[in-house]
């Protein structure tokens, strides 16, 4: 939000559709979540309003002198979050170890063509950002690819080990 | 004795529903002394004519083996293999070098065309074994191909993926029935390997039936309608990849916590 807010003064609603634009339509937000994100960064002195509410109540914002430190590190610092694994196959295969029946293979062969769909679909996303001029979106796709590439390569690699319950016995 | 009469149902083609079958294994195994990797075990697998499939799989899993069997190149140990209504095991080695000089298209990893011919050249040896030289046709392919200016060109003085294109215009030169492609990608960089899927893309929408072996799944679900997946010399997987074109949300969902922000 406050790149988005670097170099050019917003309303709260334009924030939220230069953000959705911006993402390609990948991450949803809803106007509520701006305006609580807005007034946050205002109590720490991120933004702040520029001259009064216009008409309908609409505020202009703009980055303060710290909003624009803020921004700059929080650009330079690299992402050492946690790797984020949300899917439900992770979950899955744990519990497929220690279930009986557990149709292991089963789910991974079930698994891997999800990932294959997912991959052609990735693809004709890519082709679309391109077409439309949309290098940056073309860019999150690639990223996406080269992840769900790897989630195949995993697949592979669970199938053709002997599957047995050794995992869940140190539980 | 065999070619007129076997080789009819190629031109017959058509089947209903616009759809009909092109090759179909069934029951092949093939086994290689010394116990080498590539086998096969027990396998039945059909393509329909207008497909592009992929075979993926890891190294020595059979895939390789399979194309060649499609080919005619190498025989199955047991199991028919039917390419076009022929099947492929009646024939004698004249009758399986007419098969495919004139109705399969190769196009290997490592290209192998003649380095003392020029592209142009190197295009027109299959017309020219089939007695039905195509100089027109060749310089089409290369113009098609994006090659027309390094007609009279060595190999010696070719990119990786010229090279490759001028053996995929080799590859067409007498309308194979099949196409089949060996890691048409595996010695190419990421750019030219690319494009060349690109072409091979282009010519299936152009209706070609093509089969292609590959290590790639980023490249092969780019292009390829199937994918049939090869293990330790079975089949393991077969889906074909369609649907309904998915929007950005349908297909990513992007989180971040600082990002919010």
């Amino acid at each position: 939000m406050l790149g988005l807010l670097k170099g050019e003064r917003l309303h709260g609603y334009e924030v939220k559709n230069r953000f959705e634009a911006m993402l390609g339509g990948t991450w949803d937000v809803n106007i509520g979540q701006i305006y609580t994100t807005l007034q946050r960064l205002e109590r720490d002195g991120l933004v702040r309003p520029v001259g009064a509410r216009g008409d309908r109540g609409k505020l202009l914002y703009e980055l303060s002198p710290d909003g624009h430190k803020a921004l700059d590190e929080w650009l330079a610092q690299p992402d050492f979050g946690p790797q984020q694994l949300h899917q439900d196959i992770y979950v899955k295969l744990l519990l497929a170890t220690r279930i009986a029946n557990g149709d292991l293979k089963g789910m991974l062969a079930r698994q891997k063509r999800a990932y294959l769909q997912r991959l052609r679909d990735l693809n004709r996303l890519e082709e679309t950002a391109r077409r439309d001029g949309r290098i940056d979106l073309a860019r999150l796709v690639r990223g996406a690819l080269l992840h769900t590439e790897a989630d195949l390569k995993w697949m592979d690699e669970l199938s053709s080990e002997r599957f047995g319950t050794e995992g869940a016995k140190t539980v | 004795m065999d070619g007129r009469i076997i080789f009819r149902t190629f031109r017959d083609g058509g089947g209903e529903d616009g759809m009909s079958e092109l090759v179909r294994l069934t029951d092949v195994t093939k086994v290689y002394q010394g116990g080498i990797t590539g086998a096969l075990n027990d396998v039945s697998v059909a393509v329909e004519k207008g497909e592009f499939t992929a075979i993926m799989g890891p190294s020595g899993s059979g895939k390789s083996t399979m194309l060649n069997l499609v080919a005619g190149v190498d025989r199955p140990t047991s199991g028919t293999v039917v390419v076009g209504g022929t099947d492929l095991g009646k024939l004698g080695e004249t009758g399986l070098a007419r098969f495919r000089r004139d109705h399969i298209g190769f196009v290997f990893q490592f290209f192998y065309l003649l380095p003392n011919l020029t592209a142009l050249e190197n295009v027109l040896i299959p017309a020219q074994l089939k007695g039905n030289p195509a100089p027109g046709r060749a310089r089409e392919l290369l113009e098609q191909l994006g090659i027309a200016d390094i007609a009279n060109r060595y190999p010696a003085r070719l990119s990786g993926g010229q090279q490759q294109r001028v053996a995929i215009a080799r590859a067409l030169i007498n309308k194979p029935t099949l196409l089949l492609a060996d890691e048409p990608t595996g010695a190419l960089d990421t750019r030219s390997g690319a494009q060349v899927m690109e072409l091979l893309g282009g010519l299936h929408r152009d209706g070609q039936t093509i089969l292609l072996v590959t290590h790639d799944a980023k490249l092969a679900t780019r292009h390829a309608t199937r994918v049939i997946s090869v293990m330790d010399g079975q089949i393991v997987d077969d889906a074909r990849l369609d649907g309904p074109e998915r929007t950005a949300a349908d297909v990513i969902r992007v989180r971040g916590e600082e990002a919010s922000r």
